[in-house]
């Protein structure tokens, strides 16, 4: 099975294809065409899951160009890693072509919505099979279009157009970042393979300063692509897409691919401590400083955006600390809670018609399977023990703990607070209390939307049972197999931490459930006088006004600069050449008076000067 | 005849030549100018006259390029004669100065 | 098989729809256009030909061809010639994919001009395949004086064909072109004349081979000047900055059809002259301006792309665009390895596929909407899906989406240059920002957001202005997919080049 496992990018790929061509015609049978193939991708998957547990790692590979005497090839490999994260991709992607069926029906682009998201989960399982890094890079540039599309599916919408150009350019940010250092990498190691380059990291071909460099600097195409701070505004304003691509892209695959890269990558980062400890300092703050905004935030896909971007910053930090394990953990975990979140906010919004939490209220009663849903979903993502986010969680702050940053351990247990209140304050705002608006035809959503909720609901409770400390490291022992850079597939940390855990997160829906349910505490308690604090956050620290104050005034400044160059001084310099040659024309033609005398003597004389010089240098002119 | 030297005739075909440029390049009145460049012509033909038979290596060619030059000669001056009569018909004057055409 | 012949009637082929013309009525429209068309199948039928020829694994010296030309005999009857020019065409792998590129856009030019061209069909044909002409010869020459002849036979028909039917400020344009690629080509003429009267050659691989020799009758000095001439004179081709100017007001005033033409093939003369003159003929040289011509690249490079930030008129865009492009090609080549060389390669018959789709698409905008101002548009995607859609695949190829050609390009130019001068290149990388910045503004500004005019009639491409785009998005993409189909005929000029820059 694992030789056939180039065909699961293949069957999207296909699916785009007939829907780009025949979509106009298929119309509403688009959708079955995107299911179908999207299906065959899921069950290959798990085949290929099943066959990695029991053999090992499959890979093969042509050559795909060639320069001279040196031959890049493309192909594909399983690994524990990538028939994983296969599975992930094609279940999430099969899950989000289900419930779009009901989501966007009567959307009068409807086969080209589902062509564009064929063409997504084709490059998002090309690149989590990829053997190298340019592959990588080129189904990491084929994501970032796939979302961009996406993103900008509403083209009319002003907002949609302004989102999904900024998600672009700020994730090619990054991308610039990751292509330098696929490169810088190619030149130390004479290689793109990923067994190639560890081989030559482990055998110390390449120096110490190298790998620093160039690992930052594929981090940095992590930090664009999984929104990590700074590059992390475009993932916010990415809601203005769909909602069910918002929970297949911008939730459970495309922004994971960050965390996959360094995954991937993870014996190359491990080699310098400098680039670990980038990742979780940057992780660490990304966790707290997302989790901070989206405790004011009003839009219940905004709120969920800037949590999926502290939770990507969680799975950096575990990654940084050496915690292979526990970030990949959490990103299988993440990937189904967020995933229903979104779905189930998505259910929310096509009963209500509005994204505003304030509008919202007492849709709990209304929406009897969303309701419970995505009180799971939060359940998950806070920590609450025995849900899957629980262990992932927890894994992550022992990994933190143990990889000896007390300092980021702590601020990440401050995120797993927020997380927990600002969650809970969505839940409550949302599904309790009385309707702050006037709705009508608040129905449930059709069977096509319920179901793959459901499924995932199912998978947010049980897919934490797999690693967990207490029925044994399953997932974790299976992942480092026979590859001791990964480290070990289970650290033991203090029995305090997970208590702690739990204390906090629950601490953190106890507040919430004071705050908005209860309504015993203000809720300005926190920002006290004046409204400083809340109104920074609100505005999402100014980040996306401090650039466009910095780097997008001085790109439009130094092109105006430019433009006054190009106008002035390289079109001038042409006028003058220009204005040269005319003027010594007037004035050659001012010297023919027409008067064939005047020639004559000019002509006689000459020739008189031309004798005497000739005779003067004594014949030739040399 | 022989005791006239060659530098001689080259002298005379100098004074020739000089007079007849001289004339072309400063008379105003045009037909003392196409008197002039018959002068120059004829000036040549001495000096062609005389190299063949003073030359290096003697023979007739000097003396036969001799005579078509004045034949030559008489069709430019007839032919210059006819523009100069039509442009007196045309701009009544013959005056060189005002033949500045060839300026636009 | 004798395929000495091929050559000659591929590059004069045109010349029989030339001839045809010239006896049809001049208000016989569609026969006209009939006819023009059709002169353009024979070349390409010939270029493919010789590409499969080529890839069955068949001599490409076999359309080699050297007959006696012109001849100088010496003073006093001397029987051996005295120098002699050849009638020599040749076909490297290099220039047979340049060809095939030649080929390919010529007939779809032609296609786009029996759409685009409102007046005077039969002159502009006419004009037309005499420019394909000079356009297959540029590329098949073997010596520089036939090069040199083609080169300017590429000229004079341009020129018309700007002057004649282009917008409004056409004859500015006109001129402006004629008068710097005139100055360029003069350049190149005292060039070549000094190789000629020091060698007494002109054919490109034996001048190659005696400046290889170190005892050549050229000073270091001399060939270095030489070379920085050959740089000025395809420098304005190119266009290297600051030399562009003239190259901003022909791609806006001349017509879409040959600016397509224009901008995917005349341009890439002089990249084509940099790679086989420059590098080919002084490699040692090349080496010593390297680092010249690597920050003349990036200057290019990220001074269109700032330019192309801020332009209100999509065709400014895309002339800024073309500037920023053709920094890639200079990049690879001061790499001077093979990769950089091969990227730049892929990059002149990238953007001469991408060119041609994008100024095509403008043709077809401004047909339907009498406006190329981004300003004006806006939210076209409605009205137009199909074109607002290759718009964007166009736009998503120029700025480099792997899958599709301009990737593979940029990757290589930059590989190579990453190895030799890591620093310049790193600076050049912005450029790939910026590239993404100035293009998606440019085209979602035109097909996203809200429509700011309601257009009427019917919008969307159709019927035969299929053709074009179809077929130029779908080569963009097999190169992006699998490159080997145009780096298979390039490896063995790579290989000479490599040769003679002893790396």
């Amino acid at each position: 099975m694992m030789e056939n496992a180039w065909l699961i990018p293949l069957f999207p790929l296909l699916s785009f294809l007939i829907l780009l061509l025949f979509g106009k015609r298929l119309k509403e049978a688009s959708a079955y065409v995107g299911i179908l193939l999207t299906l065959a991708s899921l069950v290959f998957s798990i085949l290929v899951l099943f066959e990695r547990f029991s053999e090992p790692t499959y890979s093969t590979k042509f050559d795909w160009l060639t320069i001279g005497d040196l031959h890049l090839t493309a192909g594909f490999e399983v690994n524990q890693l990538n028939a994983l994260m296969l599975f992930i991709v094609s279940l999430v992607s099969f899950l989000v072509h289900t419930y779009s069926k009901g989501y966007m029906n009567g959307d009068e682009r409807f086969p080209v919505f589902y062509a564009y998201l064929g063409l997504f989960t084709f490059a998002m399982l090309g690149l989590v099979i990829s053997p190298n890094l340019l592959q990588t890079y080129i189904f990491w540039e084929l994501v970032g279009v796939g979302s961009f599309l996406l993103i900008g599916f509403y083209y009319y919408k002003e907002e949609a157009k302004a989102a999904a150009k900024k998600a672009f350019i700020m994730t090619r940010i990054g991308d610039v970042g990751l292509f330098i250092g696929m490169i810088l990498l190619f030149w130390e190691t004479k290689s793109f393979e990923y067994s190639e380059i560890f081989a030559a990291v482990d055998a110390g071909a390449v120096s110490g300063t190298m790998i620093t460099l160039t690992a930052i600097l594929i981090f940095i195409g992590a930090v664009g692509k999984s929104g990590q701070f700074p590059l992390h505004t475009w993932l916010p304003d990415a809601m203005e897409g769909p909602t069910p691509v918002s929970a297949l892209i911008h939730a459970a695959t495309m922004v994971a691919a960050g965390v996959y890269l360094v995954a991937a990558l993870f014996p190359l980062f491990a080699a310098s401590k400098t680039a670990l400890l980038t990742i979780a300092v940057i992780g660490a703050f990304t966790a707290i400083f997302a989790a901070s905004i989206g405790l004011v935030q009003t839009d219940i896909k905004r709120v969920l955006a800037y949590s999926t971007v502290s939770q990507l910053g969680y799975m950096m930090l575990a990654l940084g600390s050496a915690g292979y394990v526990a970030g990949v953990f959490h990103l299988m975990t993440h990937a189904f809670f967020k995933a229903l979140l979104f779905l189930a906010a998505g259910s929310v919004i096509h009963a209500v018609h509005t994204q505003n939490i304030e509008e919202m209220g007492g849709l709990w009663k209304k929406l009897k399977l969303t309701g419970p849903l995505f009180l799971i979903g939060t359940l998950a993502i806070s920590g609450v023990p025995g849900l899957s986010g629980f262990f992932s969680k927890d894994e992550i702050l022992v990994a933190a703990w143990e990889g000896g940053h007390p300092i980021l351990f702590f601020l990440a247990l401050i995120a797993a607070f927020m997380t927990a209140f600002y969650m809970f304050r969505l839940f409550f705002l949302v599904f309790t209390g009385e309707a702050r608006s006037e709705q009508k035809h608040v129905h449930e959503s059709p069977n096509n939307m319920t179901y793959p909720m459901i499924l995932l609901g199912v998978l947010a409770v049980i897919a934490g049972y797999v690693n967990t400390p207490w029925f044994g490291s399953f997932l974790g022992d299976w992942l480092v197999d026979g590859n001791p850079a990964l480290g070990h597939g289970h650290v033991e940390g203090p029995i305090w931490i997970m208590i702690a855990a739990t204390v906090v997160s629950l601490a953190g829906i106890y507040f919430a459930y004071l705050m908005y349910r209860k309504r015993s505490i203000a809720r300005n308690t926190i920002s006290g006088t004046g409204d400083t604090l809340h109104t920074i956050l609100l505005n999402k620290y100014y980040v996306d006004e401090f650039y466009q104050l910095t780097v997008v005034a001085f790109t439009k400044g130094l092109s105006y600069f430019l433009r006054f160059i190009d106008v002035f001084l390289v079109e001038g310099l042409v006028k003058g050449v220009v204005g040269i040659v005319q003027g010594l024309g007037r004035t050659g033609s001012k010297m023919q008076t027409g008067q064939v005398q005047t020639y004559g003597a000019v002509a006689f004389f000459s020739l008189a000067l031309l004798v005497v010089i000739f005779a003067l240098t004594g014949g030739y002119l040399r | 005849m022989s005791s006239v030297p060659a530098s001689a005739f080259l002298a005379l075909a100098l004074i020739l030549f000089c007079i007849g440029l001289y004339g072309a390049l400063t008379k105003r009145n045009t037909v003392i100018v196409l008197i002039s460049i018959e002068l120059m012509l004829n000036a040549v033909n001495i000096n062609l006259v005389t190299f063949s038979k003073y030359g290096i290596a003697p023979s007739i060619t000097g003396q036969v390029f001799a005579l078509f030059a004045i034949s030559v000669a008489a069709a430019e001056a007839a032919v210059g004669l006819a523009i100069l009569i039509s442009l007196y018909r045309t701009r009544k004057t013959v005056n060189i100065d005002e033949m500045d055409t060839m300026k636009n | 098989m004798n395929l000495q012949s091929t050559l000659s009637i591929l590059v004069f082929s045109p010349l029989l729809g030339i001839i045809v013309l010239a006896f049809l009525p001049k208000q016989s429209e569609k026969l006209i256009k009939v006819v023009g068309f059709l002169a353009t199948i024979p070349a390409l039928l010939i270029a493919l030909a010789a590409y499969l020829h080529f890839q069955w694994g068949k001599d490409l010296a076999d359309f080699a061809v050297s007959k006696a030309w012109i001849q100088f005999r010496g003073m006093g009857g001397v029987p051996e010639p005295f120098f002699s020019v050849n009638y020599e065409l040749a076909l490297s792998g290099f220039q047979l994919v340049l060809v095939v590129l030649t080929a390919v856009v010529a007939t779809l030019s032609a296609l786009a001009a029996a759409k685009f061209v409102k007046k005077e069909w039969k002159g502009y044909f006419m004009l037309f395949l005499l420019l394909e002409i000079g356009m297959l010869g540029v590329f098949t020459a073997e010596n520089l004086i036939l090069f040199f002849i083609f080169f300017e036979i590429t000229l004079i028909p341009t020129f018309f064909l700007i002057g004649k039917w282009g917008y409004f400020e056409k004859e500015k344009a006109a001129y402006s072109f004629l008068i710097y690629n005139g100055l360029g080509s003069a350049v190149l003429l005292i060039v070549i004349m000094i190789l000629f009267a020091k060698t007494g050659t002109t054919n490109i691989e034996m001048l190659a081979q005696i400046m290889a020799d170190p005892s050549a009758p050229l000073s270091g000095d001399l060939k270095l000047g030489l070379l920085i001439s050959l740089l000025i004179a395809f420098g304005v081709k190119l266009p290297i900055f600051p030399l562009h100017s003239w190259m901003l007001k022909v791609h806006v005033q001349a017509p879409p059809s040959v600016v397509m033409i224009h901008s995917g093939i005349l341009l890439k003369i002089g990249a084509y002259g940099l790679i086989r003159f420059g590098m080919g003929i002084f490699p040692e040289q090349f080496k010593t301006l390297s680092i010249l011509i690597a920050i003349l690249g990036v200057i290019n490079l990220l001074y269109g792309a700032f330019l192309a930030f801020i332009q209100t008129d999509f065709k400014m865009v895309l002339a800024y665009s073309s500037i920023s492009h053709m920094g890639i090609v200079l990049i690879g080549l001061a790499a001077m390895n093979e990769a950089g060389v091969q990227g730049a390669i892929f990059q002149v018959i990238s953007h001469g596929l991408i060119s041609a789709l994008l100024f095509f698409l403008v043709g077809v905008l401004y047909e339907r909407t009498d406006t190329s101002l981004i300003g004006n548009l806006g939210g076209i995607a409605k009205g137009m899906p199909i074109a607002a859609g290759f718009l964007l695949a166009g736009a998503m190829a120029s700025l480099g989406l792997p899958g599709m050609s301009g990737f593979v390009s940029e990757f290589m130019a930059f590989l190579g240059l990453f190895k030799e001068l890591p620093w310049i290149a790193a600076v050049g990388t912005i450029g790939i920002i910026m590239t993404a910045a100035y293009l998606l503004r440019a085209v979602l500004g035109m097909t996203y957001g809200k429509s700011h005019r309601e257009f009427t009639g019917v919008l969307d491409l159709k019927g035969v202005e299929l053709i074009p785009v179809g077929v130029l998005m779908l080569l963009i993409v097999v190169i992006g997919v699998f490159p080997s189909v145009l780096s298979s005929p390039l490896q063995t000029t790579l290989e000479t080049i490599m040769l003679g820059i002893g790396g």
